[in-house]
């Protein structure tokens, strides 16, 4: 053994220009599988982060019926199921010590009609009690135009992405109320047009169930927004109230549900004349603005909706719950453990993981992933043909002298390990040498704040911020990787240098 | 007693669509100690024979015993170990590994062989080089040294193992007649220490003064 390492050390030194080479390569190559292992992982823990810390927390709670669990994207614009019962579910949730937060979301589809005979277009909408989403998701979207959605103020807030889209779908530019278009901010498609665009400060929108009962609602545009980061995925959701979110799918929303419960409380009060004033103030007071003396038949069609207050949102009904955890990487147990308690309380509800529910966001993730690694391989696979190639030619080169040693009395394992040993030395020098480089500049790169809007690299850094990363096990699969590299390799030059016999020493002489 | 006992040895190399005979049947005896000389002209098959006793050939037909052991049904495995504990070799040119210096040339074998100790193999190796006169050397490379000087090296790596034979084929074929002419006084000199069978072969006449027994080689056949 240490025979065998001391004649690959010197053969290394002595035949210096064909080390220099397969040194080369294989430094390049440990550099580059590195960073390329960096990079994948960086973005793996950057949409990760994305996901949970920007749009939906680690859990999703839906419905026991839901077919499939990727409720994000779901395709075809098939409908959420609802779940009605929220309130247990908080009392559910409120006492499980692992959780941070959850906020509770109406998810669907809703078609955006045209006023001007065209086709409408589809869009996701999140619903929400925007008061409870800024709490938490803290700063994961500012307005570029308008502003945010004040408390309880009905109104839509579109993301910059969903404007082009529009535009291209319905030839429609939204800008917030009260607002001037930003030139600056104009699609490159719609740039040429700018003198002729149709503006918009509101639109029709129309809930997108399987069922038809859905109403349509004229929704103003408090703000065009974007996601701090990955606004390709993020980019499809706006959002609106929780309220206007409700009327627009048809669902019961609180001010009816309110209606209603005030309805049974007059009937109860009836008799007393003077409690019935005081009962007709206070329903004035909660419903405060849909046309109070027809209460039975309140009609939002195209209605502009107000800011309500004081309403109980949470009676609503919603379509999931987020959930944040305060430990992220007990995922699996936190969902196992809701599910037993959802279970035993029979409620019909069901928890999924993130990863789950992005499902196809998280398969994006899988294919640049994939694309990534297959660049990876198709260098190695380059290097290693020409290292095979290169050691190949050294083996035949040294065929006088392999033979002479079989001559001698080396076994044929003495001339494998041999070129085996040559190429682990180089691998372990330059390999080595460009693994600690790929290591210390995927530890540099996040020092450098490296960040950038462009959704494509964002996609790549799996967020805003260029922060690759290379976990223990990340470094021991490119350490495998490595060594996988110099088997391959020494295997066809160790299979042409054991065919080399005694014989051939002497043949050429 | 016979150390080598050859019956009946033939040799044919496939040529194209002809075969060319090298051996033609050669019967031979070569007792133990004995420093023996193979004379004939090129191609009579002095090489082809030296090769199938060193176990680097192998035998169309006919019986080859080293030792009272038939080499021609051996494995690999097997004449790889013989060669290393048995025989030794001295080649034309290209003995030695260039990346080693003469001491761990001579080591080679007794690295291979993994039953001495370190201390064991190298006072081996510096006792025939010094026999074969190289002390001085002993950290040299091989480019660093003079063809005789490869040669003492080849001689000594030969015998460090204490092998039955040592095999030479035409071990002054390059060198001027002079280093020749002390390369085989060496030989002799190293037969007449360590005991062992030398069998050289030589297309040169002048050297055959050196020779204790000669066999002639004529087209694959022995001349008595
Ligand atoms: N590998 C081979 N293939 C074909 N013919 C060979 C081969 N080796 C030797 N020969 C032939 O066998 C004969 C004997 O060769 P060789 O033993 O090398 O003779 P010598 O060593 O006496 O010069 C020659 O005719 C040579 O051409
Ligand atoms: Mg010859």
């Amino acid at each position: 053994m240490e025979l065998i390492l001391k004649i690959a050390w010197r053969n290394i030194k002595r035949h210096k220009g064909k080390s220099f080479i397969i040194g080369v390569i294989l430094f390049l190559g440990a550099l580059l599988m590195t960073l390329g292992n960096g990079v994948i992982s960086g973005m793996d823990k950057g949409i990760e982060s994305n996901i949970i810390n920007g749009f939906m927390g680690d859990i999703a709670i839906i419905s026991e019926k839901e077919k499939t669990d990727s409720i994000l994207m779901k395709m075809y614009g098939e409908s959420i199921e609802t779940i009605p019962n929220y309130k247990e579910i908080k009392a559910i949730l409120l006492k499980e010590n692992y959780i941070e937060s959850f906020i509770p979301v109406g998810k669907n589809m809703v078609m955006v009609l045209s006023e001007d005979d065209g086709d409408p277009w589809y869009m996701y909408i999140l619903g929400v009690d925007f008061k409870e989403y800024k709490k938490m998701f803290k700063g994961n979207i500012y307005a570029i135009e308008g502003r945010l959605l004040k408390d309880d103020e009905p109104g839509i807030l579109v993301p910059a992405f969903m404007r082009n889209e529009l535009y291209t779908r319905m030839n429609i530019w939204m800008i917030p109320e009260n607002s001037k278009l930003v030139e600056d901010n104009l699609s490159d498609d719609a740039r040429p047009y700018k003198d002729e665009l149709s503006l918009k400060t509101n639109a029709v929108f129309m809930g997108a169930r399987n069922d038809s009962s859905t109403s349509d609602i004229r929704l103003a545009v408090k703000g065009i927004i974007k996601y701090r980061a990955l606004n390709t995925f993020w980019g499809h959701f706006p959002i609106t109230d929780i309220e206007s979110y409700r009327n627009c799918m048809g669902y019961f929303s609180a001010s009816e549900l309110a209606v209603s419960i005030s309805k049974d409380t007059q009937k109860l009060l009836d008799a007393e004349a003077e409690n019935l004033d005081a009962m007709f103030g206070r329903d004035s007071l909660i419903v405060s603005d849909t046309g109070s003396s027809d209460i039975g038949s309140i009609d939002f069609k195209k209605k502009e909706l107000t800011t309500k207050t004081g309403l109980d949102l949470e009676s609503g009904i919603y379509n999931c719950v987020f959930v944040k955890l305060k430990d992220s990487s007990r995922l699996e147990r936190s969902v196992n453990m809701l599910n037993a308690k959802f279970k035993q309380a029979g409620m019909g509800i069901r928890a999924v993981t993130w990863k789950k529910a992005s499902g196809f966001i998280g398969s994006m993730a899988v294919l640049i992933k994939g694309a990534l690694f297959v660049f990876v391989m198709i260098l190695f696979f380059v290097a290693i043909i020409i290292i095979v190639n290169t050691l190949t030619m050294a083996a035949l080169e040294r065929t006088t002298e392999i033979g002479m040693m079989r001559a001698v009395g080396a076994r044929k394992s003495f001339i494998g390990g041999m070129f085996l040993g040559e190429t682990v030395i180089l691998s372990g020098i330059f390999g080595g040498l460009g693994f600690i480089l790929g290591i210390i500049i995927v530890n540099i790169i996040p020092l450098l704040q490296i960040t950038t809007s462009n959704d494509l690299l964002q996609l790549l850094y799996g967020g805003d911020t260029f922060k690759p990363f290379l976990s223990f096990f990340d470094m021991l699969f490119v350490i495998i990787q490595l060594a996988l590299v110099t088997i391959i390799t020494v295997l066809y030059p160790v299979k042409v240098a054991n065919s080399i016999t005694p014989l051939d020493a002497i043949a050429r002489e | 007693m016979d150390i080598i006992d050859i019956k009946g040895l033939v040799k044919n190399y496939p040529l194209g669509e002809t075969t060319v005979h090298a051996l033609r049947g050669v019967d031979l005896t070569i007792q133990e100690g004995e420093f023996m000389s193979i004379v004939g002209p090129s191609g009579s098959g002095k090489t082809t024979l030296l090769n199938i006793i060193g176990c680097i050939d192998f035998a169309t037909e006919g019986s080859v015993k080293v030792h009272e052991t038939e080499i021609t049904a051996l494995t690999d495995r097997e004449v790889t170990d013989l060669r290393l504990h048995k025989i030794g070799f001295i080649f034309q040119t290209f003995n030695l590994i260039p990346v080693l210096d003469v001491i761990e040339n001579v080591e080679f074998p007794l690295l291979l062989m993994k039953n001495q100790s370190k201390g064991e193999i190298r006072k081996r190796a510096d006792k025939l080089i010094d026999e074969v006169g190289l002390s001085e050397y002993a950290e040299h490379r091989p480019a660093e040294l003079s063809g005789g000087q490869r040669q003492r090296v080849a001689i000594a790596r030969a015998l460090v193992t204490n092998p039955d034979i040592v095999l030479a084929d035409e071990p002054t074929a390059n060198l001027d007649s002079v280093t020749g002419a002390q390369i085989l006084e060496l030989m002799k000199k190293m037969n007449e220490i360590e005991k062992t069978t030398f069998i050289f072969s030589t297309h040169d006449e002048h050297v055959l003064k050196y020779a204790q027994k000669i066999v002639k080689i004529k087209d694959g056949r022995i001349e008595r």
